[in-house]
């Protein structure tokens, strides 16, 4: 396919028939993944309220665990995963203006951030092994507030863990959706796909928003 | 009859257009800013003794950047009603969750075994 194709195709909505113009067609596929989101959004919300309730019942050994996380490093992989939203939020953007080299490095940033993240986060995970805080495998903490500690650690691994996951299928993703952007698969009438695995980034990071006060910041005062 | 036919009704795809909505450059950067601020703000108030001010005061904060990151990033503002109601539903849902089960566990009271 040569430039001038590629640029046509881009250029040209491919309507579904049962679609009357392109901006039903694309608000039908918003809708449709905000209903997937709405599911994710309670898949890690039954973790949030597990973590509530076991919170409400040891507050004090959930403010030792929270203490024994690496503050900083979370600090570090939140900046990075807001960054990380607002390059792929301007990748999309530039999707839509046909500016295709700005939309594959926006993109490209986008999932080399992801990847930072899950380099950071497996430095993380290294560290608590070798102090000793993964519970049931490789768990020694001792006095009355030991079992909150696990019940604490159980959970961290539970939600970082799945958040991870989901980071990693959003790198994958969005390291695919960088080569398609640049071979001008997208373009001004094309970028349903862009845009919605920008929600679903988006999404990711709102998860992390949550997940960085609720494991790294608790009982940090004093 | 209310009933919208497809200008093409011989089947499959059509091509059309339109012009897409673009935000201007300046709003995700700003938001990326207020963002990293929230953040900051975040991390130092967890370091000053508030009590319990200081996990009231981190849930405000990320409410603050979820809604941030859905009105500006997500386009939310630029939605259709049916949309943002759809996308509001998921976090409501999870209120509830978190509220009805919370209502019990504060409200258990320890009853002594009488023996």
């Amino acid at each position: 396919m040569n430039s001038a194709e590629a640029e046509f195709r881009a250029n040209t909505a491919l309507l579904e028939e049962q679609f009357d113009e392109p901006a039903q067609q694309r608000e039908a596929a918003t809708l449709g993944m905000w209903v997937f989101l709405s599911t994710e959004i309670l898949f890690f919300g039954v973790l949030f309220a597990g973590y509530t309730v076991m919170r409400v019942l040891h507050p004090l050994g959930f403010a030792i665990a929270s203490r024994q996380t690496d503050m900083l490093l979370g600090t570090v992989e939140t900046a990075v995963l807001l960054t990380s939203s607002s390059l792929i939020a301007l990748g999309v953007r530039a999707v839509k203006l046909n500016q295709w080299r700005t939309a594959t490095w926006l993109m490209a940033g986008t999932a080399s951030l992801g990847l930072a993240f899950l380099v950071m986060h497996g430095f993380e995970y290294y560290k608590e092994y070798t102090e000793h805080l993964i519970p049931g495998i490789n768990f020694s903490r001792h006095g009355p507030q030991a079992p909150a500690v696990e019940l604490f650690f159980f959970l961290y691994y539970c939600i970082t863990g799945f958040h991870s996951l989901h980071v990693a299928v959003g790198v994958i993703l969005i390291a695919v959706l960088a080569v398609r952007v640049s071979h001008q698969v997208f373009g001004s009438q094309r970028y349903t796909t862009p845009e919605l695995t920008a929600l679903y980034w988006h999404l990711v990071d709102i998860v992390w928003i949550f997940v960085y006060p609720l494991i790294y910041l608790v009982g940090r005062a004093g | 009859m209310d009933i919208r036919l497809s200008a093409d009704l011989s089947g499959g795809a059509r091509r059309m257009k339109d012009s897409p909505q673009v935000t201007p450059v300046r709003n995700y950067l700003w938001t990326l800013a207020a963002l990293l601020t929230l953040l900051a703000l975040s991390a130092g108030s967890a370091l000053l003794k508030l009590g319990a001010l200081n996990s009231v005061m981190n849930i405000a904060i990320s409410v603050t950047k979820t809604l941030l990151v859905m009105a500006i990033f997500m386009h939310e503002t630029h939605a259709r009603r049916l949309t943002r109601l759809v996308s509001a539903v998921g976090f409501v849902w999870l209120a509830i969750l978190i509220g009805l089960t919370l209502s019990d566990f504060l409200t258990r009271t320890k009853i002594p075994a009488p023996w």
